[in-house]
C-alpha cells in the first residue's frame, strides 16, 4: 500500500489541514506559484525601498519615453515619470483591491449561495431571485452604477466590484450545495447528529471547494482588469494614481511606438494571474485526497 | 410479550411533487423486538429506503407515531434529539457515495464519536475507534486511508463502523449489500449478525432481495407502493406465501436450484408505477392476476394465522 | 464432435496501459461459444468481463487497452486483425451488445422510434422507408411496447421499459451474437423475470447466440445452457450448467460462490465467505491466480500454474483435478 510508505507519523499526529498542506508542497506547480506570487508581493512591498513615492509623479520632462536603462529600469512615458515606481506603487492598489474584491464576493457568495442551496424551498427562492437580479444586470454596469452612487474612490471601487462578483458565486457555490445536499454522506452525517453548519462547514464545503477555487483565482485576472477599466472610465483608481490597468490605459496611444509601456505592466498582471491560478489549481488538488501523490 | 424497541403506528410520508401528492408510506406498523431483525422487502419506489429513514427522522413524517423503547420520538425537540442519534444509526446502501471522500477511515469513524461528545479525551477517542474497527474487521492499519483506497467491502464495514461508532441498539440497514460483490456480501453478511450476536442489535434491513433477507431476518414486511402487504415470521411467509405480490416475487428470483428452471412461473404484467394521489383499493391490483371487482375497495392488513397478517381480499378469507 | 462454433477466443490476453501500472485484465482466455447457444459469464467485479466483451467488439479504450496476444475468431474469421472499415458493418449487424444500465444506453435527446430505425439506417440502407417503419413497429410489438409509443422519448419510460427498448435496438438487425452486459442487473426482480424471458423468447425466434455477462449465478442457471466462471480473467470453469451447477466438481473459486449465496431451499446459519479480496490485477501470478485465497492451495499451486482439466464438456482450472477421469 501506498499509504504505509508515505505517513511515518500515525494518524492522531496529523490534522486535515496538515495533510493538505502536505500534497500542496508536493505540487511542483503549485510551489511555482507560491514563489512567483511571493516575489511580486515582496517587490510591491519594498515599493518605499526599491523606489520612492514621490518617483511616482514626478516629471522628468527630458527624459520622455526612455527605454529600460540602468537609471529607469523599466524606462518612462510620455511625462518622464519613471514607470518602475509606478507599476511598484500601482501593483499594491491592483494585488490589494482584486484580493479584497474577490475575497468580499467570495465569502458573501459563498453564505448567499450556501444558504440558499442547503435549505432549499423559500429561503433558497428568495435568496436567488435577489441573485438573479445582480445577474441582469451586466456587471461592469452594476459597478459603475454603484460607485457613481457612493462616489469615487479605491474602497468604493472594491465595494462596487464585489457586488459585481456576488452573483456569480452565489450561483457556483449553491450549484455545489445543491450536488452534495443529498448524497449519503451527508444523511449520515444527519444520523449522528451533526448540525446544519457543521455540514456544511465539513461536509460540502470541503468537497465541492475544488470548482470554486478554480473559479476565484479565474475571476482574479478578470478583476485586475476590470479595476484598470474602470479607471479607464474615470471611475475608481484614476490617473494619475497607477495602478497596472490604469498604467497600460494611459499608455495606450504610445504602446505601438514604445511597446515596453504596455509589456511591462501587462506581465505584471500576466505573472500575478498566472502565479494564482497554479496556486488555484494546487489547492483544489490538495484539498482532495484522491489527488495521486 | 416484551416491548417493542422500535415501533411505528400508522406511520405516513408524502411527498409533494409537481404531478401530486406521492404516497410514499402509507400507514405503515411495524414492531421490532430487542435482537431481532425485521426485513423489510420490496421493489424500487415500494418506499421501503423512505419508510427508514422517516423513522430515523431523515424524513419528517406526515402523519403517525414512532415510537422508540414506548417514546414517541416524532415529538423529540431538539434536545432530546441526541437519544435518537445514540440509539438508532443507519447504513446505506452505496459505499461509494455514503463515505465523506476527504475524510480518512480514522476521522470518519471518529466524528460521530465526537459530535455526540460521548469521548472528549483525543487518547480515549483512538482507542475506541481502534476497538470499533477492530470489531467491524478492519486492519488497524487502514485507518490513514481514505474511501477511495478501499475495496467495496471494506467501505461497507467503515459504513458499518461509523453507525457502531457511538454504540446504537437499533440500525436501519439500507440494501446495505446490494452493490457488493457476492463474496463480499456473504463477508458483510456474517458481520451484521456476528455483531447482532454480540451486542444485542436490532436491524431493520431493507432490501429488494429476498435471498439475503431470508437469511438474516426473524420477521419480513412486503411493502409495495408505500403500503404493507404482507407481514409474517421468516419461515411462515417463505413456507405460505399468501399475497400474489409475495408469491410473484418469490418466483421471480432466480435461483441457482435447477429444478426450478423450466417450471412454469407468473411473470407479472406491467410496472410498478409511483403512488401519486392513489385511487383507493389494492394498489397491486393493476398487475395482480387474480383482481376481482372487490379489489377496488380499500383492503385492510388482516391476520390470517398467528403473527401472519396479509392485505389482500382473495387471500385473507 | 465437430461443434459448430460462431465465436472462438483462444488465449486471449488484454491489459491496460495507466500511468501507474499495467493491469492485467484478461490473461489467457479461452472461450468456444456454439451457434444458437446462451452462454453465461460469471464473475465479479474486475474479473474482466466487460474487458473481454469490448476486445470483441474491438471497442477497447484507444492508447490504454491493448491486446497483447490470443485471436478471437468469429465464424472463423479473425477479428483481431480486421481493418476498422470492415469491423464496422460487423458491430450492430452481426454481434450487438447490451450495456448495463438502460438509463444512460439510450440518448435522451432523440424518440426511441428513431434510435431503433437508426440502426436500420446504418445497417440497411437497401430497405425502403416504408419497410423500416414496419420493421420498427414489429420490433416494438415484439419487445412488448405498443407501436404507437415510438415517438416516446427514452425519459417517459421506466427502467424495464427502457431495457425493452435497447433490446429491441440490439436485435432489430437480427445479429447473430449478443453480447449482454449485465442487462439486468439494475432493474427490480419482478422486471428481471420478465427482460430475461423476453430475451429468451427473441434468441429462440432469431437463433441469436447470447453471451450474457453477469455476476448472479442464479440469472445464468434459469437463462444460460453452458456457462464460464472468470476469475481474474481466466476462465477458471467451463462447462454445460448442468454440470456446473450440479455442484460434485467444481473450482474451489465456483464452490466459494455456490457458499456465498444464501438460497432460498436451504438454511444454512451462516454463510461461508471466500476469504481475502479480488487479486490485484496489477500483479502477475507466478502460479493459480486464485491460490491465495484457496483452502486447497498448495506450494505447487503458488508456483506452477494451473492447466485446464476436463471431463466430457466440463472444464475445470485446477491442479486438484488432475488425475481424475471423471468428475
Amino acid at each position: 500500500m501506498t499509504i504505509a510508505k508515505r505517513r511515518k507519523k500515525s494518524l492522531s499526529e496529523y490534522s486535515t489541514g496538515e495533510l493538505v498542506m502536505y500534497r500542496f508542497r508536493k505540487n511542483k506547480l503549485a510551489m511555482f506559484g507560491v514563489v512567483l506570487l511571493c516575489i511580486v508581493a515582496v517587490a510591491v512591498m519594498l515599493a518605499p525601498v526599491l523606489s520612492s513615492y514621490e518617483a511616482v509623479s514626478q516629471m522628468h520632462v527630458s527624459d520622455r519615453f526612455t527605454a529600460p536603462n540602468k537609471l529607469y529600469i523599466f524606462g518612462t512615458d510620455e511625462f518622464g515619470r519613471d514607470l518602475f515606481a509606478r507599476v511598484l506603487y500601482g501593483g499594491r492598489i491592483s494585488l490589494l483591491c482584486s484580493f479584497a474584491i474577490i475575497g468580499i464576493a467570495f465569502v458573501v457568495g459563498a453564505v448567499i449561495g450556501g444558504a440558499a442551496g442547503y435549505f432549499g424551498g423559500k429561503v433558497d427562492s428568495v435568496l436567488m431571485r435577489f441573485v438573479d437580479m445582480l445577474m441582469a444586470v451586466p456587471s461592469t454596469l452594476l459597478a459603475m452604477a454603484i460607485i457613481t452612487a457612493l462616489g469615487n474612490g479605491v474602497w468604493k471601487l472594491v465595494v462596487a466590484l464585489a457586488i459585481s462578483q456576488i452573483a456569480r458565486f452565489a450561483r457556483i457555490v449553491r450549484s455545489a450545495v445543491l450536488t452534495l445536499r443529498n448524497v449519503e454522506y451527508i444523511e449520515a452525517a444527519k444520523c449522528y447528529g451533526c448540525s446544519s453548519l457543521r455540514i456544511i462547514l465539513k461536509h460540502i464545503l470541503p468537497n465541492g471547494i475544488g470548482p470554486i477555487i478554480v473559479s476565484a483565482t479565474l475571476c482574479l485576472g478578470q478583476t485586475i482588469l476590470s479595476i484598470s477599466s474602470m479607471g479607464y472610465l474615470g471611475l475608481g483608481v484614476a490617473s494619475p494614481t497607477p495602478e497596472w490597468g490604469t498604467i497600460i490605459s494611459e499608455n495606450k496611444m504610445n504602446i505601438q511606438a514604445y511597446p515596453y509601456l504596455g509589456l511591462i505592466p501587462g506581465i505584471c498582471i500576466c505573472l500575478t494571474v498566472m502565479a494564482v491560478n497554479f496556486i488555484g489549481d494546487g489547492l483544489r488538488d490538495a484539498f482532495d485526497p484522491r489527488t495521486k501523490n | 410479550m416484551a416491548t417493542p424497541l422500535v415501533e411505528t403506528r400508522n406511520l405516513k410520508k408524502y411527498f409533494k411533487t409537481g404531478k401530486g401528492m406521492l404516497h410514499a408510506v402509507e400507514d405503515v406498523n411495524l414492531k421490532i423486538y430487542p435482537g431481532k431483525t425485521l426485513g423489510v422487502v420490496g421493489e424500487s419506489g415500494c418506499g421501503k429506503s423512505t419508510l427508514g429513514r422517516t423513522i430515523l427522522r431523515l424524513h419528517q413524517a406526515t402523519s403517525g407515531e414512532v415510537l422508540y423503547n414506548g417514546e414517541n420520538i416524532l415529538q423529540y425537540k431538539k434536545k432530546d434529539m441526541k437519544k435518537i442519534h445514540l440509539n438508532m444509526q443507519m447504513v446505506f446502501q452505496d459505499p461509494y457515495s455514503s463515505l465523506d471522500p476527504r475524510m480518512s477511515v480514522h476521522n470518519l469513524i471518529a466524528e460521530p464519536v465526537q459530535v455526540c461528545g460521548i469521548l472528549k479525551n483525543k487518547a480515549e477517542i483512538n482507542e475506541h475507534v481502534r476497538d470499533i474497527m477492530e470489531m467491524c474487521g478492519l486492519p488497524a492499519d487502514h485507518a490513514n486511508l481514505y474511501p477511495h483506497e478501499l475495496d467495496g467491502g471494506l467501505r461497507q464495514r467503515v459504513g458499518l463502523a461509523r453507525a457502531m461508532a457511538v454504540s446504537p441498539k437499533f440500525i436501519v440497514c439500507d440494501e446495505p449489500v446490494s452493490a457488493l460483490d457476492v463474496s463480499i456480501q456473504a463477508q458483510i453478511l456474517n458481520l451484521l449478525m456476528d455483531l447482532q450476536e454480540q451486542r444485542g442489535l436490532s436491524y431493520m434491513f431493507v432490501t429488494h432481495d429476498l435471498c439475503v433477507v431470508k437469511h438474516i431476518s426473524d420477521e419480513i414486511m412486503v411493502m409495495y407502493m408505500g403500503q404493507t402487504v404482507e407481514y409474517a415470521k421468516t419461515e411462515e411467509l417463505f413456507a405460505h406465501p399468501l399475497h400474489p405480490y409475495t408469491r410473484a416475487l418469490l418466483q421471480a428470483v432466480p435461483t441457482i436450484d435447477l429444478s426450478q428452471r423450466n417450471r412454469e412461473r407468473i411473470t407479472l404484467k406491467g410496472e410498478v408505477t409511483s403512488p401519486i394521489d392513489p385511487a383507493p383499493g389494492c394498489r397491486f391490483a393493476p398487475r395482480c392476476p387474480y383482481a376481482t371487482e372487490r379489489c377496488r375497495q380499500d383492503v385492510p392488513l388482516k391476520e390470517v394465522a398467528p403473527g401472519h397478517l396479509v392485505a389482500c381480499c382473495a387471500c385473507s378469507e | 464432435m465437430e461443434k459448430d462454433n460462431l465465436l472462438e477466443i483462444s488465449d486471449l490476453t488484454v491489459q491496460y496501459n495507466t500511468d501507474d501500472a499495467v493491469v492485467h485484465a484478461v490473461n489467457h482466455f479461452n472461450l468456444n461459444l456454439v451457434r444458437g447457444e446462451a452462454r453465461g459469464l460469471v464473475g465479479e467485479t474486475g474479473a474482466g468481463k466487460t474487458t473481454l466483451a469490448l476486445s470483441i467488439l474491438r471497442l477497447l479504450p484507444e492508447r490504454v487497452g491493448e491486446v497483447v496476444g490470443g485471436s478471437i475468431r468469429y465464424n472463423g474469421e479473425e477479428l483481431l486483425t480486421l481493418p476498422e472499415a470492415e469491423m464496422l458493418p460487423l458491430r450492430g449487424k452481426k454481434i450487438s451488445m447490451i450495456f448495463q444500465d438502460p438509463m444512460t444506453s439510450l440518448n435522451p435527446t432523440h424518440t426511441v422510434g428513431d434510435q431503433i430505425l437508426e440502426v436500420l439506417d446504418l445497417h440497411f440502407p437497401e430497405m425502403t422507408k416504408a419497410e423500416k417503419a414496419a420493421r420498427v413497429d414489429e420490433m416494438m410489438t415484439l419487445v412488448g411496447i405498443p407501436p404507437e409509443r415510438k415517438g416516446s422519448f427514452p425519459h417517459e419510460f421506466s427502467g424495464g421499459m427502457k431495457q425493452r427498448i435497447v433490446i429491441a435496438m440490439a436485435l432489430v438487425a437480427e445479429p447473430e451474437l449478443l453480447l449482454a452486459d449485465e442487462p439486468t442487473t439494475a432493474l427490480d426482480v419482478t422486471i428481471q423475470a420478465q427482460i430475461l424471458e423476453l430475451m429468451r423468447q427473441l434468441k429462440e425466434k432469431f437463433n441469436t447466440s447470447v453471451m450474457l455477462i453477469t455476476h448472479d449465478l442464479g440469472v445464468v442457471a434459469q437463462f444460460c445452457d453452458s456457462v464460464s466462471v472468470v476469475y481474474a480473467g481466466r476462465v477458471v470453469e467451463s462447462g454445460p450448467v448442468e454440470a456446473v451447477f450440479e455442484r460434485k466438481a467444481n473450482h474451489p473459486y465456483t464452490a466459494g460462490l455456490f457458499n456465498c449465496i444464501p438460497d432460498l431451499n436451504d438454511n444454512q446459519p451462516r454463510l461461508r465467505p471466500i476469504p481475502g479480496h479480488m487479486a490485484d490485477p496489477r500483479v502477475v501470478h507466478e502460479g493459480c491466480c486464485f491460490a491465495d485465497r484457496c483452502e486447497f492451495a498448495t506450494d505447487r499451486c503458488r508456483k506452477e500454474p494451473p492447466v485446464m482439466h476436463t471431463c466430457g464438456d466440463h472444464g475445470i482450472l485446477c491442479h486438484l483435478y488432475e488425475n481424475k477421469e471423471e468428475f
